[in-house]
């Protein structure tokens, strides 16, 4: 028996599958307490295992039987298409696990958010978010300009961020482009670079931000690193893609002049990529600004370090005023970036 | 092997290629050992359908890819290309240019830039990255470029010229360089009749005004009775045929492009 690629992927969907509408059926069946989950969570966790055992098998005996299973459906191989058939999905197996999924999943995701209309039409908490609403659209402007001086701090600290982080990622999307880095040698770095990368990436900016306020203190500085890191990493991938797919032929013809390493690159990718890496960057800038603003929630300074002050005493008119300035700001730096992207086109 | 109604003095050999062989990562064996030599100053056609190894042969020639075995002799024997390293490749390219069937120009530099390419080489990196090159450069690139008649387009951006324009503009390019030898991947093969004898014209030009020796690639066979001085033919990695152009009668020509092949006439 061969595990191919399409057939573990098959199996994993479809054992996942009937592991989680069993295990959830269960739990709806038998509403069981926290802390009873918590207590048994060995015998739910060997129940999984053994329910995605269950499922792997039945998905291959419904292969047998040529009935075709959701995961079937999705990673079926090529050569194996001509079996979905064109019916009604009300009288195919795979449409009926498909319905019964998404129904048990919507119930119980009901049941885990305790989402509660009754809460929602509360008498009390109606009036609470109607009273916030009003002093949110009755902003304080006495706060303003401190507002404006901080809003100008987060537009910096994401300027900040980005220039720094440009060249660096400039440089370093060389090494993460597999077309250049064909040497076995260079390969370990490009590997390297990109697991890194990778890494940084998977890490929201906003626990960046957490680290080093704890690093360099709390302040648009930490900020700053935060965005830097974040955005060396994410420039470096997009620009490492773009050098990927550029066109082999100036490539060779640069270095069938006897061009060095170095003048390859300079005058036959750069040219082809600059214009995507301006786009990228300045996407990167806006990105950067609604980032920054969020950022300072956990204390990396600016507007968000402000709001989150006000907030933390209730003082909405406050809020209202800082919200404004942030949605202004936002509004016209997505605006810029959209205007200057399109015309980079 | 026929030879006659060769007119180049044959004991000048610029390469000597001997035994190349170069098999490709994934197994696939593009030349079986290939013999043969280069003579100053003649315009060689290599012939052969395609898969038959000729881009593969050019490319070991300039050393855009490295030989498995064997030997390519260049100067009188001096340095054996197959074997140079680093700077020296790049030495030797600079001395073997070539021209490509798509051009391969960088779009979005002007025609002149993308001549002045060609001086990559000459030029120390620091000022090359500033995009320094010298005023001796500059003008050497112009005349280039009225060389092939268009250096009127020496400040229009290359993708904005006809594929044929491109081509002169990659002539010019590889001029720059001032190389012993030019090396020609089907340089027509993307045009249309008409240009295509144009360019064949400025690489005629080229090899007997300024005495360059070509090696050129070509599908056509009324072309190569037209341009080439000697041609070689390749089939499945090997030579099979070497000698003057005139030579190649209906035989041949079944043996080289296989039997039941017509001959295609570009006028
Ligand atoms: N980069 C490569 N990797 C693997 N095989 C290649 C590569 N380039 C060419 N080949 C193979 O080598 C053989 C010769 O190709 P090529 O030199 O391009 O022939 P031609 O130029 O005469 O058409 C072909 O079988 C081709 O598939
Ligand atoms: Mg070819």
């Amino acid at each position: 028996m061969v595990i191919d690629q399409y057939r573990f992927r098959r199996l994993l969907f479809d054992s996942l599958n009937f592991a989680f509408v069993v295990m959830v059926a269960l739990i709806l069946f038998q509403a069981p307490e926290e802390e009873q989950i918590l207590r048994d969570m060995k015998f739910y966790a060997l129940l999984w295992g053994g329910l995605m055992v269950i499922g792997a098998l039945i998905s291959e005996l419904f292969l047998k039987f040529r009935i075709v299973t959701l995961g079937e459906l999705t990673f079926s191989p090529p050569s194996r298409k001509h079996l979905r058939s064109q019916h009604n999905l009300f009288y195919t197996f795979w449409g009926w696990q498909f319905i019964i999924s998404l129904i048990l999943t919507l119930w119980i995701g009901c049941l885990i958010t305790k989402a509660d209309l009754w809460e929602l039409l509360d008498e009390r908490g109606i009036r609470g978010a109607i009273h916030l609403f009003y002093a949110l659209f009755d902003p304080n402007w006495q706060i303003l300009p401190q507002a404006i001086v901080n809003v100008i701090v987060t537009i910096f600290m994401a300027f900040i961020a980005t220039a720094f982080a440009i060249p660096v990622a400039f440089i370093l999307s060389f090494f993460c482009a597999k077309n250049i880095m064909k040497h076995p040698v260079a390969f370990v770095i490009y590997l390297t670079l990109r697991t890194l990368f990778n890494f940084i990436r998977s890490i929201e900016a906003l626990i960046w931000a957490i680290i080093f306020s704890v690093w360099v203190g709390i302040g648009p500085f930490a900020g700053m690193m935060a965005l830097m890191i974040h955005s060396i990493a994410s420039l470096a991938k997009q620009y490492s893609e773009m050098v990927e797919s550029v066109g082999e032929g100036p490539i060779e013809g640069v270095q069938s002049t006897g061009a060095s390493f170095l003048q390859t690159i300079w005058f036959a990718i750069v040219p082809q990529v600059i214009l995507p890496y301006i786009s990228f960057t300045v996407y990167r800038w806006d990105t950067n600004v609604r980032m920054a603003t969020i950022i300072g929630f956990v204390g990396g300074g600016g507007i968000g370090t402000m709001l989150i002050k006000y907030q933390g005493q209730a003082m909405w008119n406050e809020v209202g005023t800082i919200v404004i300035v942030i949605a202004v700001v936002v509004w016209a730096m997505d605006q810029a970036s959209a205007l200057i992207r399109d015309a980079l086109k | 092997m026929g030879e006659s109604g060769v007119t180049v003095d044959s004991s000048k050999v610029i390469l000597s290629i001997k035994n190349l062989v170069k098999t490709y990562p994934n197994g696939v064996q593009a030349l079986k050992g290939v013999s043969f030599d280069v003579r100053e100053g003649e315009f060689l056609v290599i012939i052969g359908l395609s898969g038959s190894g000729k881009s593969t042969l050019l490319r070991c020639l300039n050393r855009l890819h490295d030989p498995t075995s064997g030997s390519i002799l260049f100067d009188h024997g001096k340095e054996d290309i197959a074997q140079v390293k680093g700077a020296g490749v790049r030495r030797i390219r600079q001395q073997i240019g070539m021209i490509f069937q798509h051009f391969n120009l960088v779009p979005r530099f002007s025609v002149l830039k993308n001549v002045l390419l060609g001086r990559l080489a000459y030029t120390p990196i620091w000022k090359s990255l500033l995009g320094w090159f010298s005023e001796a450069d500059r003008k050497k690139a112009i005349e280039h470029l009225s060389l092939v008649g268009i250096a009127e387009k020496a400040h229009l951006r290359a993708d904005n010229l006809s594929g044929g324009q491109q081509q002169r503009v990659a002539i010019a390019r590889v001029l720059s360089q001032n190389p012993k030898i030019i090396l020609a991947d089907e340089p027509v093969a993307s045009l249309d009749p008409a240009t295509c004898h144009t360019v064949m014209e400025y690489l005629k030009k080229v090899n007997e005004e300024l005495k360059i020796t070509i090696v050129c690639n070509l599908h056509f066979l009324s072309l190569v009775r037209q341009y080439a001085t000697r041609v070689i033919a390749l089939k499945e990695g090997e030579i099979i045929y070497e000698g003057s152009p005139q030579d190649i009668d209906e035989q041949w020509f079944a043996r080289i492009y296989g039997e039941g092949a017509k001959e295609v006439h570009v006028n």
